[in-house]
């Protein structure tokens, strides 16, 4: 950029403006056209792809064990739930939600619409509705409280052990209708009068008030982001026509790169929604450098065409490559496993890149265009640069970074240091609920609930049996068919049979079907097929896995240990509803709450629990053929480090005590899968994070011809980025999924002032030959365009402080002070580390007078 | 009793039940009734109360939405008492092959709560269940334990609806709604047979939610015989298909067939 060279692209823009601006405004409205086509994502589970094995396995387990999303709506009140006004608005709320079009009301689970099994007299088991008709007496409601107390799947579950708080779990078909079916039972609670306190919550309830935050971030956020930097804008340059080419450019990347987004067909999701922020600002820093050096250089009747010429050539170079070397650090997120942050990295990306090219096309044809009159009035109210307050304090700190070098390197070094020991420190930790603030309602209730209740966070455990007794059977029927008292006809019979067992239901088939034959079959063959019929029958008994009283003992006692670990609020399983019949059969007492002692015994007490209201809620626990089981275990906190801890203890258990023969083992649940892409994601940060400093430092040492110069560039947001994350480490703050996001992204923006600064430094060297007035120069125009831009970015990026959701806020704080910290350290360090090794970097032998007071030596050297 | 006094029993219903059905023929057969209570109280006749006892071998294939199955197979012995009302009923268990040889024992009772036992031989344990109500699953099929039993018309109110060609559509509605999850249902009894063959529970917003359908009807010893029903959960998605074979009637079951004792020890004899 030294050989000021026209640009044949800028010189066409300026020649050709109307083109320029009439080209610009049918491309924003062609793909503003796209936006009304948004589809908003709320669901945590596709940080996953779609073929994430983990993903498909726990969506298979919520179809085999009819599992949907569920609203939970909770009653609290202080003195106990057990009055009868009450548990009638209970039962009100139950017979509501039941009969709402999209819930699946069999599956609706409340006091009032559960089974109550007990013994009603000596030696009589009795199945009745927990609360058919709400209770009208106090000794009514008491009596249920000791009913419910006494069955362990629902103690704890749908009402809390304090006897404080009820809860309604609804499931629903489609979890888009959630937020419609839970404003009707919102509605219909408040017609109750009652004086409980009420919570409707859940995750599909969850997910739409985040789109719905989501919604108001982008309607609220990005355009106030857009006001912020017109105002700051403002303040730089006092003219509102001159700075309106900056807002343009800006707002035509946004609705073109969210016009693209959409109309590729993605959709918006946490991360995408946050692309009009990102834009905003990045998209302005181009200009204002254009809008800075064109008012510097523009004097009364001058030429604006031969100025904004001259402008461009400058710049053309360094602005081409802060914006790859920014486009870098967001596309290197394309690069972890998580499908919303690639979108979201290759969006701002190519966003930023559009920005640029529509910036130096744009920018020269809209000033060139402006009435001169407009750019003198510009000129004339312009503020004294080396005047104003910025100015004061940029030379103030140019000063000191001259000052005490080696200080400065014993403090960074010292920073650095802390730094690394906090970012060792950092607890990586998320729960998609804690995205709500603290305040939030869902917060409250979630809050509230879990006080009261063993836990609202879902893991399941799920076993399945690894053996298939189709290949037992095919030899069996091999050794009917060898028999030769057989007659030929049904050997073909059985040998057709033989070829058919395949799938789902094939031995069941298969002893069906012998059995209608038995009934046409006399004489030696039926004894054949009697004998073979018997075998078949143990066959498929054995096959029952989950009806094992060995296998069941396992289960019991796994979910004994994860209880006492004090992790698991509770667990829910096979195991318990047999224990519970078995219970009640026997003596109703708890020295009878225990397994049966064979698994026919186990066949005959799960066939009285199918003899209830709700037979159904059977296979939640285990599959119709018995090959697969499950325990649900309640925890009372979604934080992915609980879980992680209570998969640790099951590894753990497992270890010391091996999986019975021909059992697997596996997570499902959707606090599982959030660990599951935390750590995802976590690795791919490092991937990103690597992979974006490596680029970025050969673009360095390209750009600069100098490996000495690269690596010096990289140094501030070094500094910066391992500051911040150790801070992280220091106060303790989780390291959640927007936190994780920023460190490869504010790598490419914050490259940005070291570029700046180490471009102009080594030129103003070449053309003074002395590192002191050097450093003089520096710390007046070039120190305050790189603080303004820094200036622009961090101040732009504070609307997200004002935002619905926690994540925004963070990245809003983090990106603020990464930019305005990597700013300061830019122009702190590259000086001093400049002045240490300027014989190596430029070769001056000293300058003893200002270059510093305590050494002229490097301590390189 | 002997078996030959059973047999001239067996004939002597036999007789009796074909001059009922001629009578039934030539008083209903051309000339539709209009009186519902006497048509639900015929139509309940006709599908509980046929032939002094009888046998039939049950077989249930209980599917999922996913089309996940279950079987049950069991053999009913039911037999009327003399006040024509009151029934004892056994319920033997054969398949799956673990809950083989548990059994139900039922007196069902008009009007008041039936008496029921069960015996569930891997508990060694024969226990009284006394049920809030008969709306319960039975065995996990989509069958009620009323379905099987039978619902005493005494309980509902009834409406004819229209008569058709075929059938008498009569809307049922229950006099105690507490006592039951549907509110009404529309019920098709075949004029021929006097069998109902379809019955469709609804809800309070008219929809229904559980179907009844008979598939197949035969006429056994001279009575009109479903052979072949199922239940449909409309909301579940799942169904259960009842299929009956080996039927018979007028047995001349013995009274003692129903007793505690057949519990723990099956009449074989009467079983096949």
């Amino acid at each position: 950029m030294n050989h000021p060279r026209q640009t044949p692209l800028v010189r066409w823009a300026i020649t050709h403006p109307r083109t320029v601006f009439w080209g610009l405004g049918v491309l924003t409205v062609l793909f503003t056209a796209l936006l009304p086509l948004i589809q908003i994502d709320t669901d945590p589970e596709n940080m996953l792809p779609e073929d994430n094995p983990e993903r498909v396995f726990h969506n298979q387990v919520q179809e085999r064990f009819s599992m949907h999303d569920t609203l939970v709506v909770g009653m609290v009140h202080p003195d106990g739930i057990y009055q009868p006004r009450l548990l009638a608005d209970l039962h009100s709320v139950t017979r509501y939600a039941e009969q709402l079009g999209g819930v699946i009301s069999p599956d609706v689970m409340s006091l009032a619409s559960v089974d109550n099994i007990t013994q009603n007299e000596q030696n009589t088991l009795r199945f009745e509705w927990m609360m058919r008709t709400p209770p009208e007496t106090a000794q009514d409601a008491e009596r249920i409280r000791t009913q419910v107390e006494d069955l362990p799947l629902l103690f704890d579950t749908l009402v809390s052990a304090d006897g404080k708080a009820a809860s309604v779990y609804i499931p629903i078909e489609d979890k888009n209708r959630s937020y419609a079916l839970s404003r009707n039972i919102r509605a219909h609670i408040d017609t109750l009068d009652s004086d409980a306190q009420w919570h409707v919550t859940g995750l599909p309830v969850a997910e739409d008030r985040f789109g719905h935050e989501m919604f108001v971030q982008m309607g609220i956020s990005a355009p106030l982001a857009g006001l912020t930097i017109f105002l700051l804008l403002w303040v730089f340059f006092r003219n509102i026509p001159f700075i309106l080419s900056p807002m343009i450019v800006a707002m035509a990347t946004v609705l073109i790169t969210m016009g693209a987004l959409i109309g590729a067909g993605f959709t918006v999701h946490i991360m995408s929604s946050m692309i009009a922020i990102f834009l905003m600002p990045i998209a302005v820093v181009d200009s204002v450098h254009i809008l800075s050096e064109f008012a510097d250089r523009y004097r009364r009747g001058a030429n604006a065409k031969v100025v904004v010429t001259e402008v461009m050539s400058h710049l053309f170079k360094p602005m081409l490559l802060t914006s790859v070397t920014s486009a870098v650090g967001f596309f290197s997120l394309m690069l972890t496993p998580i499908p919303p942050v690639q979108i979201f990295g290759f969006f701002v990306g190519m966003g930023i890149l559009l920005a640029f090219a529509m910036t130096i096309v744009v920018v020269p044809a809209y000033l060139t265009s402006l009435n001169p009159s407009t750019l003198d009035r510009m000129v004339d109210r312009l503020p004294d640069e080396d005047k104003t307050r910025l100015a004061g304090a940029l030379t103030a700190l140019g000063r000191a970074a001259r000052a005490r070098t080696r200080l400065w390197v014993l403090g960074f070094s010292a920073l650095f240091a802390v730094s690394v020991w906090g970012i060792t420190q950092i607890q990586i930790n998320d729960n998609p609920v804690r995205w709500f603030k603290a305040d939030h309602e869902l917060r409250i209730a979630d809050r509230t609930l879990n006080d009261h209740f063993a836990g609202t966070y879902d893991a399941y455990l799920v076993f399945d049996s690894t053996v298939s007794p189709d290949a037992q059977a095919r030899e069996l029927l091999d050794e009917a068919m060898a028999k030769e008292i057989l007659s030929e006809n049904q050997q073909a019979w059985l040998s057709a049979q033989r070829d058919a067992l395949t799938g789902e239901h094939a031995l069941s088939d298969l002893i069906l079907a012998l059995d209608d034959r038995l009934f046409e079959t006399s004489g030696t063959d039926a004894r054949v097929f009697e004998t073979l019929m018997e075998e078949l029958e143990q066959l498929q008994s054995r096959g029952q896995t989950f009806l094992q009283p060995t296998i069941l003992a396992y289960l019991d006692r796994l979910e004994s240990a994860l209880i006492d670990t004090g992790r698991v609020g509770k667990s829910n399983s096979l195991v318990d509803v047999v224990k519970t019949v078995n219970r009640e059969l026997r003596s109703g007492e708890a020295k009878d709450f225990q397994l049966p002692s064979s698994a026919e015994a186990v066949a005959q007490t799960l066939l009285q629990y199918q003899s209830s209201h709700r037979p159904q809620d059977l296979w939640h626990f285990v599959t119709p053929d018995y090959q697969s089981s499950l325990i649900w275990l309640q925890l009372t906190s979604g934080d992915n480090q609980q879980m992680s801890a209570v998969v640790d203890a099951v590894n753990r258990y497992i270890q010391d005590h091996p999986l019975p023969e021909g059992l697997s083992m596996q997570w499902a649940g959707k606090t599982y899968l959030n660990v599951v892409w935390q750590s995802e994601m976590v690795e791919g940060m490092a991937t990103s994070l690597v992979s974006a400093f490596v680029i970025v430092l050969v673009m360095m040492v390209l750009l600069f011809r100098s490996l000495w110069f690269g690596l010096i560039a990289m140094l501030p947001l070094t500094l910066t980025i391992t500051g911040i994350y150790g801070l992280i480490g220091w106060i303790g703050k989780d390291y959640d999924m927007p936190i994780a996001v920023l460190s490869a992204l504010t790598l490419g923006l914050s490259i940005d002032f070291a570029i700046h600064f180490v471009e102009r430094a080594r030129a103003t060297a070449r053309a003074t030959g002395d590192w002191s007035q050097t450093l003089d120069v520096m710390f007046r125009e070039p120190a305050r365009a790189i603080a303004r831009n820094a200036i622009v970015i961090a101040v732009g990026f504070t609307p997200l402080l004002l935002a619905p959701l926690v994540p925004y806020i963070t990245v809003g704080v983090f990106l603020a002070s990464i930019m305005a910290l990597s700013a300061l350290v830019t122009l702190v360090l590259l000086p001093v580390v400049i002045t240490l090794l300027r014989r190596i970097l430029f070769g001056f032998q000293d300058s003893p007078e200002n270059a510093s007071t305590h050494t002229d030596r490097s301590p390189i050297e | 009793m002997n078996r030959s006094t059973n047999r001239a029993m067996t004939w002597l219903n036999t007789v009796t039940a074909a001059a009922l059905m001629l009578l039934t023929a030539l008083a209903y057969g051309e000339e539709p009734m209009t009186d519902a209570r006497a048509i639900v109280e015929k139509a309940e006749q006709v599908a509980f109360y046929s032939g002094q006892d009888g046998r039939t071998e049950a077989r249930m294939l209980i599917t999922d939405r996913q089309n996940r199955r279950q079987v049950r197979q069991f053999t009913l012995l039911r037999r009327t008492r003399e006040d024509n009302s009151t029934q004892d009923m056994m319920v033997f268990f054969s398949r799956p092959a673990d809950v083989r040889n548990t059994v139900f024992r039922v007196i069902k009772r008009v009007g008041t709560e039936d008496d029921r036992w069960l015996y569930l031989p891997g508990l060694d344990l024969v226990k009284r269940i006394s049920a809030g109500d008969k709306r319960t699953a039975f065995v996990g099929s989509h069958f009620f334990y009323e379905d099987v039993s039978g619902r005493s018309t005494q309980l509902d109110h009834y409406e004819l609806l229209e008569t058709t060609e075929e059938v008498y559509r009569l809307k049922g509605t229950p006099k105690d709604p507490a006592s039951v999850e549907f509110d009404h249902y529309i019920v098709a009894i075949d004029r021929k047979t006097m069998l109902p063959v379809s019955t469709d529970y609804k809800n309070a917003q008219g929809k229904t939610y559980r179907q009844m359908e008979v598939l197949e009807i035969q006429t056994i010893e001279g009575y009109p015989t479903v052979t072949h029903s199922v239940m449909r959960d409309l909301e579940t998605g799942g169904q259960t298909e009842m299929q009956f074979r080996n039927i018979a009637y007028d047995l001349g079951l013995p009274e003692s067939v129903f007793s505690e004792r057949s519990l723990r020890n099956p009449p074989t004899e009467w079983l096949n």
